[in-house]
């Protein structure tokens, strides 16, 4: 297969994913930052009901970028119509990996980015940092996880099952940290403190969404059918 | 002169259907109809051409160009539509024809809105509020207008009301003036295919079992009924497709006619009373039957 990239039909293929979804990604953001004023408003119920609405947020945006953008393209038969423009299989899967790293990425930089600027510009303790960028991290990596269960998997129940499946592996994520002494006792302080702990799960999160990311481009390119 | 396509050794394989090996040809400029029934591969076949799924063994060359490794080359100067694609339902027509424009810099806006005119399509209209009739007209539109070089039809008129499918036929029939451009289509509607195609392919279960000029193989086939005590042996013969009785009358339909075999017809007892051409649907009815007649006998 010819290894040049045809940039402006990647290009293009990312402006139309992104102007199919940006309503709702913009929906998605604008209760994001409502979820966010809750949690700064530091009172005890205004955080947890900030709190679990910031990550049910995540967890919707996660799924409709990939739900959307790669298994109805299947459903809906719209991917045949894009695998017949003059697109190689590397051009469409650089195209939707960057489409749906934008189309996640973005409403999740601007959630994470404000849920760490409240957590250190109010009177919520700063040493939860290390939660609030844990629980991001996890994010990614569920969102990385289900984008290569989509990319691989047809069928729908397999992919309905990673996304919820590795949304939902929050909770016990919470439950595991809050049991490690040297990560769990800084919350409640204004210290941010980075345990070794702390960093080790920080950097397992990352390197397993990068590997998850590698192995999708590495089994896309061997596929056979395109439609 | 290139071939619009040429396909060699070319097999694929989905449980449980198979395309066995197949070799094709198509001269440019030259409008084909592939007929078969559903699940014989035509669109396996336009996939394969289309380099929407990859051959398990074979070559494929389209305009002069190896696939999948030119696929992006070959794509530019080809049209695909097909009866299982889809548009974008939540986006209008104008959004769609401005979307193929960045792939296409042979995109004709002005044949576009002809096109828009011809088949009374709204450009501003969402594709989730039309017709299956105005889907099928806006996705011809959009392979249309880019001006392929190939183009690709899979059942293009299938689902359409009379009308529409006039419509549609009318349009086909004024591209397929351009004598630069060839076509390949596959359809279920032999008359479509007996009035637009200058090739005919069959495909039956994963083969290809005729292809050849539309005008030399409908004149080969003949309808001849008469009377007399023909021997059963002659359904054997190689020229013989299908022998039937009617009481007295004996209706025979060849697949080779000729002189010799009317005199040896004659000599089997047969006496001709009519000896009619046959349309492309009572040959594809026969070939089918055969076929399946066939490969039960070998089962």
């Amino acid at each position: 297969m010819s290894a040049a990239l045809n940039r402006p039909a990647i290009r293009a293929l990312v402006v139309k994913d992104w102007q199919l979804f940006e309503k709702q990604l913009a929906a998605y953001v604008l209760a994001g930052i409502g979820a966010l004023a809750l949690i700064g408003h530091a009172q005890r119920w205004s955080f947890y009901v900030g709190s679990l609405m910031l990550i049910i947020i995540m967890v919707a945006v996660a799924c409709f970028a990939v739900s959307t953008s790669l298994l109805n393209e299947r459903k809906d038969k719209t991917l045949a119509f894009v695998m017949s423009l003059p697109v190689s299989p590397l051009d469409f899967y650089l195209a939707k990996l960057i489409g749906n790293l934008i189309t996640f990425g973005l409403p999740f930089l601007i959630l994470a980015g404000g849920a760490v600027a409240v957590t250190l510009s109010t009177p919520v303790p700063d040493g939860l940092i290390t939660l609030v960028l844990l629980l991001c991290a996890h994010q990614l990596l569920a969102f990385c996880l289900s984008l290569c269960v989509a990319m691989q998997v047809e069928s729908e129940g397999w992919n309905i099952f990673a996304m919820i499946g590795s949304s939902v592996l929050i909770n016990p994520l919470m439950a595991g940290l809050s049991q490690i002494p040297d990560i769990a006792r800084h919350w409640p302080t204004n210290e941010v403190v980075w345990s070794w702990q702390a960093l080790a799960i920080l950097a397992a999160q990352l390197l397993l969404s990068l590997a998850l990311l590698g192995y999708t481009s590495w089994r896309h390119l061997r596929k056979q059918a395109f439609y | 002169m290139t071939p619009a396509f040429r396909l060699r050794g070319v097999s694929k394989r989905y449980e449980p259907f198979v395309l066995e090996a197949l070799d094709l040809d198509l001269p440019e400029g030259q409008i084909m109809g592939l007929v078969g029934v559903n699940g014989a591969g035509k669109t396996t076949l336009l996939r394969l051409l289309a380099g929407l799924t990859l051959p398990d063994t074979g070559s494929v060359e389209v305009l002069g160009l190896a696939m999948p490794r030119e696929q992006v080359r070959v794509k530019q100067q080809l049209g695909l539509a097909s009866e299982d694609m889809r548009l974008y339902g939540s986006q209008t027509l104008a959004w769609h024809m401005d979307f193929m424009r960045r792939f296409y810099p042979e995109w004709d806006a002005a044949y576009a809105q002809h096109l828009l005119r011809r088949f009374d399509l709204r450009a501003e209209q969402k594709l989730a509020g039309c017709s299956h009739g105005q889907r099928v007209k806006a996705l011809l539109l959009l392979t249309l207008a880019r001006r392929p070089r190939l183009l690709l039809l899979d059942e293009p008129t299938t689902g359409l009301d009379p009308v529409a499918r006039a419509e549609v036929l009318e349009a086909l029939a004024e591209v397929l003036l351009d004598e630069r451009r060839s076509v390949l289509f596959s359809s279920h509607q032999t008359q479509e295919v007996e009035r637009l195609a200058d090739r005919i392919g069959f495909l039956h279960a994963g083969r290809l079992l005729a292809c050849e000029d539309k005008e030399s193989y409908l004149g080969r086939w003949r309808r001849l009924v008469g009377q007399g005590s023909v021997d059963e042996l002659v359904s054997g013969w190689p020229e013989v497709a299908q022998l039937r009785r009617s009481g007295s009358q004996i209706e025979l339909r060849v697949r080779e006619h000729g002189e010799a075999l009317l005199q040896r017809l004659a000599g089997a007892g047969l006496q001709l009373r009519q000896c009619e051409p046959m349309s492309l649907e009572e040959i594809f009815v026969t070939t089918v039957r055969n076929e399946s007649r066939r490969e039960g006998a070998l089962a």
